[in-house]
């Protein structure tokens, strides 16, 4: 598989755009006003189905920004082109396990089955 | 180096983003433990709730800032023809990145000294 | 040399490099009367006549066309041939000339320039005709040839090649001076090989290698405008398909 630059970028625009949106949101409703944080706390949000969606978003973006990123920089050094081939596919590998993970985390946030009944 | 306005973004811009990168996979961590219930979540977020780490997160909302405001800047560069304001460019997204980080972190440095 | 009369005692430090001697650049500093019309050109040549006759750098129209002479004065690579003296005299009354930053010194000023080269052949910087060339001429709109006008002004000095950190950390990057070019030959109406050029400069080493440092611009002589003539490959890059086949139907009407 040949590594297109042009998709890179494109993917890098626009995960870009999907972090303005989503960090931005993330950040204001998770950790403002700054306050102790636990599981309580959390899942007063997490409970909604919704959220959960705008989260996966979040880590999506986020993680194709990252990685490719991380490639962008790493590949900026002239003697590390001749690996661009492996790198690339170790980016693919990191975003997929890191997404999957990620995915399964968001999903575990679940009430307690006693407490289903307190949170209206 | 060859030091311009333009290299100096870079150089913050690279350096952010190396760093919220690897902060991701630090917070995917932190968050995954809810994966081993309840009890192991509040464990692990009261661990990185110490005071230190109060202050850390200053500078991680510094970080993600500034490297959303410099990223913003660019796609204005790409999408309209104005690098001849380039170092207008520059300090603007110098001043909005101050501007928000000291409105988002004034709040965060009074509950890291102990307040609300 | 023209003068108005006044003159006065600066020195000039220049970065010194015999490859037959030194294990590293020295800096040397050489005191020398100018006047207000002195440039720094004149001086290095009044430092070799006078002082030391070894300096060696790259000179040649002193028109700022030739593109020789650009080296790194205070920190800014720029031609020497049209910069006066006393324009970067700094607070002591002294001006730091080093040759352009980034490429292998041969001697004192004198870069070795070849990858500069090599980047530019690779680009294919010459038009490529289609085969059958009209009776009379090629007709273009003004849009067309605006749009083409400034990137043609390139004197090829290397001052933004050897000033971008890309080039700096990655030789196999094509350069803002190749880049220029290239979007000046993508961009005219007349060139049937549109395709091939999009797809070399949007590779590994093309405009997405990019970060908009702006080192280029603050570089350049002639004020030519690098980084937004990557810019627009990298949006011609994005849409190849589509401007290739407008790039056609074009021709069928020059």
């Amino acid at each position: 598989m040949q590594i297109s630059h042009t998709r890179i970028f494109q993917l890098q625009r626009l995960s870009a755009i999907g972090l303005v949106i989503f960090l931005t949101t993330h950040m204001v409703v998770a950790h403002y006003p700054p306050g102790h944080l636990d599981f309580s706390r959390v899942i007063e949000r997490m409970a909604y189905p919704l959220w959960k969606g705008i989260d996966i978003l979040l880590l999506a973006s986020a993680l194709v920004h990252a990685v490719t990123g991380m490639y962008m920089v790493i590949t900026d050094v002239e003697k590390v082109g001749r690996y661009r081939q492996v790198l690339g596919w170790a980016s693919i590998i990191l975003f997929t396990v890191a997404f999957i993970y990620g995915t399964i985390t968001i999903l575990a946030f679940r009430l307690p089955a006693e407490t289903v009944n307190l949170i209206p | 180096m060859y030091k311009t306005t333009g290299f100096f973004s870079f150089a913050l811009r690279r350096i952010t983003g190396v760093a919220l990168a690897l902060y991701l996979f630090l917070h995917m961590w932190v968050i995954g433990s809810i994966n081993q219930g309840q009890a192991a979540f509040d464990d692990r977020l009261a661990t990185v709730q110490q005071p230190i780490f109060k202050f850390l997160e200053i500078a991680l909302l510094a970080a993600v800032v500034y490297h959303g405001v410099d990223g913003i800047r660019l796609l204005i560069v790409h999408y309209f023809n104005v690098a001849e304001y380039r170092r207008s460019l520059f300090y603007a997204v110098m001043v909005v990145s101050a501007l928000l980080i000291i409105a988002g972190g004034l709040p965060m440095l009074m509950f890291a000294l102990g307040g609300h | 040399m023209a003068t108005n009369g006044t003159t006065r005692t600066v020195t000039i430090r220049l970065q010194r490099f015999n490859p037959d001697v030194d294990k590293k650049p020295v800096m040397k500093e050489y005191t020398l009367e100018i006047t207000s019309d002195t440039t720094i050109l004149d001086a290095l040549e009044q430092i070799k006549a006078t002082q030391d006759g070894s300096l060696t750098f790259r000179r040649s129209c002193r028109h700022a066309i030739c593109g020789s002479c650009a080296m790194n004065v205070n920190g800014r690579n720029t031609l020497v041939c049209n910069q006066r003296v006393n324009a970067h005299l700094d607070r002591k009354g002294a001006v730091t000339v080093r040759p352009l930053p980034y490429l292998p010194i041969i001697k004192d000023m004198v870069v070795d320039r070849t990858s500069f080269w090599e980047q530019y052949q690779r680009v294919k910087p010459w038009l490529v005709p289609p085969d059958d060339v009209p009776e009379k001429e090629f007709r273009m709109t003004p849009e067309e040839v605006a749009a083409l006008n400034d990137a043609e002004k390139c004197i090829m000095c290397g001052a933004c090649y050897s000033a971008c950190t890309v080039t700096a950390v990655n030789k196999r990057y094509i350069g803002p001076h190749a880049l220029l070019k290239a979007s000046l030959r993508v961009l005219d109406p007349r060139d049937t090989i549109t395709n091939e050029r999009l797809i070399e400069i949007s590779g590994n080493d093309g405009v997405f290698r990019c970060h908009t440092i702006f080192n280029c611009i603050d570089a350049c002589p002639k004020k030519l405008n690098p980084t937004q003539a990557i810019e627009t490959l990298r949006k011609l890059a994005q849409k190849r398909e589509a401007f290739v086949a407008a790039r056609k139907e074009r021709q069928k009407s020059l």
